[in-house]
């Protein structure tokens, strides 16, 4: 029998599963960085939320569907292949720049969301100003008259130091959805 | 069921209670989706021998297996002892189906192989009982449809004048189309909205989806869009094109010259192929290129999303979307398809977010009593419908934004819901469509005092 290949796995890489190894201060800068981000998205702020991405940032959201036990480890779909998000900055700035336009009805009126951020994770990267952060969302929305619904996943990102208001730059993402069919009408926010 | 007192096809005009009705809807699932060719599969989806993916035909989850011959079949995903799904994955490869209940264990062709204990507790494992439901299957140009349904005539009379059509979307290259992707989600409206917008509905592009052609055409240094992407919005400024209608509800609509693409490395390659698929398909069926709905729900634009909504009750649906591009194209091709495709038609994307909100509303609007009252209209180039004209077949109208596939296609959804056998219905429809010839004959022919011409 074929062991599965625990690196396809993209939340049991043994350097995720490795114990937290950057000091309380890094910790804290970490954590504090994820708050703000999720502050500028929950306020609507989505040009400086923009200003946080790095000039090569990856971001990106793999599509999952439900396996037998023995093909667990083929439950994500592999780079280059489905995907939500598959985004550089020239297409986030698209996105951004469509939420703008008054007429991105599925915005318009605005929806209002509550970015929940928790389970941060930091490990030391090869580079001493980039750090791998794990962090788990729950991205609770409502708009319209009734409208409510929750994303719920865990984000898997590559985090560089950086001169500016929040410390750091997003230089890499990967996105984690807990759904496989999406539960909900859309994805009209960023995770 | 009569459904005939909410559809008036002849006169545009549609009552929201198809929409919003349980009664009804609990009827559309025996009526509509179990009487038609429903889409299963694409042979790139399942290329190898015990590949397997699940589908749905209506509410009813499918298993279509490929076989150790190269060959596809396809069955109920429920097993027959106590109707437990057989298979609980959305895809994958076996060598067989075990239940996981009772441990039954079917081949995956769908005979019951054994069931635990059974030499001593049933009289024999008689197939005829024991078997999984098996679909009646066709495989059209590599995408596999299947029905229930017996009497339904064979897939390509199904489609009847849409073949010509479908084909400038899957015939379009040597070694047809793969799939790059998929998407599933759920929406909070009926399914019938998604099978009337790719049948019938360009118009709501420019409006429903504004803010994406905002954003999505590029500007040049000087802050000017380059001659090409204005070029391609002119066609949303001067819609020119056709709408086309099948009596089994089929429908395809498109902008003279294609849709408009906002992707030069798409639009580039697109321009490319006009000589091979010209040469393919004839230089007519290069431009048709748009929406398109086989009835009842498989949809396909000509960005290559092809899709099934599954209905899920009177005010939800899934959409099962995958990503296809031709097989045989460079990998950069593939590759901007792909992420074209999820930057726009995706749970993510750019045009599909709007769509999502619209429908939304509209099926919480069908909660009220007056919003259902007063019939909607879909009136859109009504009465200028012409057969096999400017040499295109069947039943067209020359305007990209019009409604003769919506009528169509609620025509023949009432047809269905009446119940009348398929053999009464395709007498019905032929009747049809041999008094609308010949009322488009008289009118056409010089009556001795014509007042005018063609109203064109």
């Amino acid at each position: 029998m074929n062991k599965p290949d625990k690196v396809t796995h993209l939340f049991k890489r043994p350097e995720h599963l490795a114990p937290v190894n950057v000091t309380m201060e890094t910790a804290y800068e970490i954590e504090q960085f994820l708050y703000a981000e999720a502050e500028l998205l929950d306020a609507w702020e989505f040009n400086d939320w923009l200003a946080l991405m790095a000039a090569d940032v990856h971001y990106w959201a793999p599509v999952r569907e439900n396996r037998m036990a023995r093909e667990a480890e083929q439950e994500m779909y592999p780079p280059g292949t489905a995907a939500h998000f598959d985004e550089n900055l020239q297409m986030l700035g698209q996105r951004v720049a469509r939420l703008y336009t008054h007429m991105s009805w599925s915005e318009s009126p605005a929806s209002r969301t509550r970015h929940l951020i928790s389970n941060v994770r930091a490990h030391t990267t090869d580079k001493a100003d980039e750090f791998q952060v794990q962090s788990s969302f729950h991205v609770y929305r409502t708009s319209s008259e009734r409208h409510q619904d929750s994303v719920v996943g865990r984000r898997f990102d590559l985090l560089r130091r950086a001169d500016n208001a929040y410390g750091f730059q997003i230089a890499d993402r990967t996105v984690v959805f807990d759904m496989s069919m999406l539960l909900v009408k859309n994805l009209s926010s960023f995770y | 069921m009569d459904v005939s007192k909410f559809i008036d096809a002849e006169k545009g005009l549609i009552k929201g209670e198809i929409f919003h009705s349980q009664e009804i809807y609990e009827e559309e699932l025996e009526q509509v989706f179990a009487r038609s060719w429903c889409f299963l599969a694409h042979d790139s989806m399942i290329p190898e021998p015990g590949d397997f993916m699940q589908n749905y035909i209506g509410e009813d989850p499918v298993l279509v297996v490929r076989q150790e011959d190269g060959s596809v079949k396809a069955f109920l995903n429920q097993c027959r002892h106590r109707g437990m799904r057989l298979c609980r994955a959305d895809l994958g490869n076996a060598k067989n189906f075990m239940c996981s209940f009772h441990g039954w264990n079917y081949g995956i062709d769908g005979e019951l192989i054994n069931a635990p204990h059974s030499d001593q507790i049933y009289e024999s494992l008689d197939p005829d009982v024991f078997r999984a439901t098996q679909v009646r299957l066709a495989n059209y140009k590599g995408f596999i449809f299947g029905t229930w349904d017996k009497t339904v005539a064979d897939f390509e009379e199904y489609l009847g004048d849409f073949a010509w059509y479908f084909d400038a979307y899957v015939d379009r290259f040597e070694g047809g189309m793969e799939v790059v992707g998929v998407h599933k989600w759920v929406l909070p409206a009926n399914w019938k909205f998604n099978a009337e917008q790719p049948s019938s509905d360009m118009y709501h592009g420019e409006v429903s989806h504004g803010s994406a052609f905002q954003v999505m055409v590029p500007l040049s240094a000087a802050g000017a869009p380059p001659p090409w992407a204005m070029e391609q919005l002119g066609k949303l400024s001067q819609p020119a094109g056709y709408q086309f209608t099948a009596p089994n509800g089929h429908g395809t609509g498109w902008f003279n010259g294609g849709m408009p693409l906002m992707d030069e490395t798409i639009l580039k390659w697109h321009q490319s192929t006009e000589t091979e698929v010209s040469a393919r398909l004839g230089a007519d069926r290069f431009a048709i290129a748009g929406h398109a709905n086989i009835f009842p729900t498989f949809m396909m634009l000509s960005n290559y999303t092809f899709r099934v909504t599954h209905p899920r009750g009177p005010d939800e649906m899934e959409i099962w979307a995958w990503s296809m591009a031709p097989k045989n194209a460079a990998a950069e091709v593939k590759e901007a398809i792909r992420l074209d495709l999820l930057r726009t038609f995706s749970p993510a994307g750019m045009f599909e977010q709007d769509d999502a909100v619209n429908w939304e509303e509209e099926q919480r609007i069908m909660r009220g009593h007056m919003a259902r009252k007063k019939p909607l209209v879909y009136q859109q180039m009504l009465g200028r419908a012409r057969y096999d004209a400017d040499g295109l077949p069947g039943k067209t109208v020359p305007h990209v934004y019009a409604e003769e596939a919506a009528r169509g296609m609620y025509q023949h959804y009432a047809d269905l819901m009446s119940g009348k056998p398929w053999p009464d219905l395709e007498k019905l429809k032929k009747a049809r469509e041999q008094r609308e010839r010949a009322e488009l004959a008289a009118a056409a022919s010089p009556a001795p005092k014509a007042a005018s011409g063609g109203s064109q």
